[in-house]
């Protein structure tokens, strides 16, 4: 398990270190400059000398491995550097932003889930036909559907018909915690379903693997209701399988609320990166997508890791490797 | 050609024409390969069979509701938002094509070279893919929108670039478990050349496996190319994508709520049918991995 653990931990960092080259590269090697929209767009009328000015100051004129030593050296740090349009460090731009977006991204995960877990129990309980068809079109709808369909979808219903809740903007929780829940319900829902739709597909194919193993038979032999069978016995050990699946989108959330919180216009993480690319605030976006991979990276670390708890035979075959 | 090379010839081929009866005997996929044909037909034909001239601007008819005469209303302009949807999809479908292809002939050689090359260069090549799929497509794509900028070439560009990685993965999969094979041995063992194995014999049967995940890539190409476009960062103005009227349609969403409707249902039902029809592609040509 030691050794397994080790490993992981090796090539979980190692694969951060390659993302942030990545990004790093993939913003500097490729010309277009953002001391240009810094300065106001046009780089006709500008002196160079200006232009020079604030390469030296964002630290644009030193050598790429420097700069990237220089980044890296700071995040690691806690410093995570200043943005390169306003002036302010990013942790202070990151603070502001990331309630609205850990709010969104909780609930969308908690509803994403309400939906998937009890929907792929009842139909393993209730095996209808019907519902099991539904489940399937939903999946499959809710896996096509962009997120923002949905939302514009659910703010003509329930904002612009039915007038019950709010479409737009952001409530601190900390200020008005009902007030903020209900402004942040139909972007969540949105959000929860695109969530919700690729884990009870997995579920119910893991769910269909789990069915045929012989201790289901055990179970059902020994006269256990069918609730209890599912519950019991299908649910734990078909919960496994969806864990990776799980990780991996509990790991993208910060990619789906991109687009969610334009569509409710909450100013959150997903609006300051899509912010920092029309102004070429390279600052900002490296070190947001830097932060992004990491929180990816460690979510499917933290998932292979729960494999070893939840089923302890991979600890042992695992740890022969 | 002798004889026993013909009959595996004509087998061979007897099994390629299964396939695609199989493929249509699904209900589920043949529907969904004739919404693709409605959806591709209805925009390549877009200007001999839509309804208006694309930028027919009529200001008696802004922002109407869908009726019988403009089927999907009109826009800010009075322009109808059939025609726009058509003309629209002509950008959409083009960018996902062109894009699906590069991602599929980079992905393919990518995974083939990482593949062949067991050391550090395939080791390299593949923590590379790693690295690039450890990041959610839409905050890469960010990436690569600010580095390329946002245009109808770059974003070919920048989708190709997207989806190669994981085209490439599986391409490496599927072609080291062709390299078990008896005929790959076969080949070897008679002294074919490289260049014939690989073009002549590898590559043929692991084209089934790409060529159902061609069909998904360019699902998620039409998904992430309309998701930039709602941002602003995709396909600009006056160009006209699918993805650009959901956005004009949602900027415009308090005066007519009809109107990005239909552009965003087209998305769903062109992600949809191409899902579908990827998944049972898979299923008849590759069912082991289904």
């Amino acid at each position: 398990m030691l050794r397994y653990l080790v490993k992981r931990l090796v090539t979980s960092v190692f694969l951060l270190v390659l993302s942030s080259i990545l990004i790093f590269l993939l913003l500097r090697v490729i010309p277009g400059d953002p001391t240009i929209t810094k300065l106001g767009g046009s780089i006709k009328n500008v002196n160079p000398r200006a232009i020079e000015a604030i390469r030296h100051q964002l630290g644009l004129d030193r050598s790429l491995p420097s700069q990237y030593v220089h980044w890296v050296g700071g995040v690691l740090h806690g410093n995570f550097g200043r943005s390169y349009f306003s002036q302010f460090p990013v942790t202070t731009l990151v603070s502001e932003r990331i309630g609205a977006t850990l709010e969104l991204t909780i609930l969308a995960m908690l509803i994403g889930l309400l939906i998937s877990v009890p929907g792929a129990a009842i139909g393993a309980i209730w095996r209808n036909r019907w519902f099991d068809a539904f489940l399937s079109g939903f999946t499959a709808i809710g896996v096509a559907t962009p997120a923002f369909v949905t939302g514009i979808i659910l703010i003509v219903i329930f904002g612009l018909k039915l007038k019950l809740l709010p479409t737009q903007g952001y409530v601190s929780f900390a200020n008005h915690p009902f007030v903020s829940l209900k402004t942040a319900l139909l972007p969540a829902i949105t959000l929860g379903i695109a969530v919700a739709a690729p884990i009870l597909r997995i579920l119910r194919a893991s769910i269909t693997d789990v069915e045929t193993a012989p201790f289901i038979r055990t179970a059902e032999g020994k006269g256990l209701f069918r609730r209890q069978v599912v519950v019991r016995h299908v649910l734990p050990n078909a919960a496994i399988p969806a864990l990776t699946t799980v990780g991996v989108i509990v790991g993208s959330l910060l990619g789906g609320a991109v687009v969610v919180e334009y569509v409710f216009a909450r100013p959150g993480l997903g609006t300051l990166m899509v912010d920092s690319v029309f102004q070429r605030d390279y600052g900002v976006l490296q070190t947001l997508v830097l932060l992004a991979a990491a929180a990816f990276i460690f979510t499917s670390l933290v998932v292979d890791l729960l494999y070893g708890v939840v089923d302890p035979r991979l600890r042992t075959v695992r740890g022969d490797e | 050609m002798s004889a026993a090379g013909a009959t595996i010839e004509l087998a061979l081929d007897r099994r390629r024409r299964n396939a695609f009866i199989r493929l249509v005997r699904r209900p589920p996929a043949a529907l969904a390969a004739g919404v693709v044909l409605v959806l591709v037909v209805g925009a390549a034909a877009a200007p001999l069979v839509a309804p208006y001239k694309p930028n027919a601007i009529n200001f008696t008819h802004l922002f109407a509701p869908p009726s019988a005469t403009h089927l999907f209303g009109t826009d800010e302009l009075g322009r109808d938002l059939l025609t726009r949807v058509m003309y629209g999809g002509r950008t959409s479908l083009e960018i996902a094509a062109a894009a699906t292809l590069i991602s599929m002939i980079a992905g393919t050689l990518w995974g083939f070279v990482a593949a062949f090359r067991k050391g550090w260069v395939g080791e390299t090549l593949m923590r590379i893919a790693d690295a690039a799929m450890g990041m959610p497509v839409i905050l890469l794509g960010l990436v690569l929108v600010a580095a390329f900028g946002a245009s109808t070439t770059s974003l070919i560009v920048i989708l190709g670039c997207l989806f190669a990685p994981a085209t490439a993965r599986l391409a490496r999969s599927s072609l080291l478990s062709e390299l078990q094979s008896d005929y790959y041995l076969a080949a070897v063992s008679v002294g074919a050349s490289a260049r014939r194995i690989v073009l002549g014999e590898l590559l043929p049967n692991t084209l089934p496996v790409l060529l159902a995940r061609a069909t998904l890539v360019a699902a998620d190409a039409i998904f992430v190319e309309a998701s930039l476009s709602f941002v602003g960062l995709g396909v600009q103005p006056p160009g006209t994508s699918w993805g650009t009227l959901l956005q004009a349609g949602y900027t415009n969403l308090y005066r007519s709520y009809w109107y990005p409707i239909f552009p965003g249902l087209v998305i769903l039902v062109a992600v949809l049918a191409l899902n579908i029809l990827g998944d049972n592609l898979q299923r008849v040509l590759d069912p082991a991995r289904a």
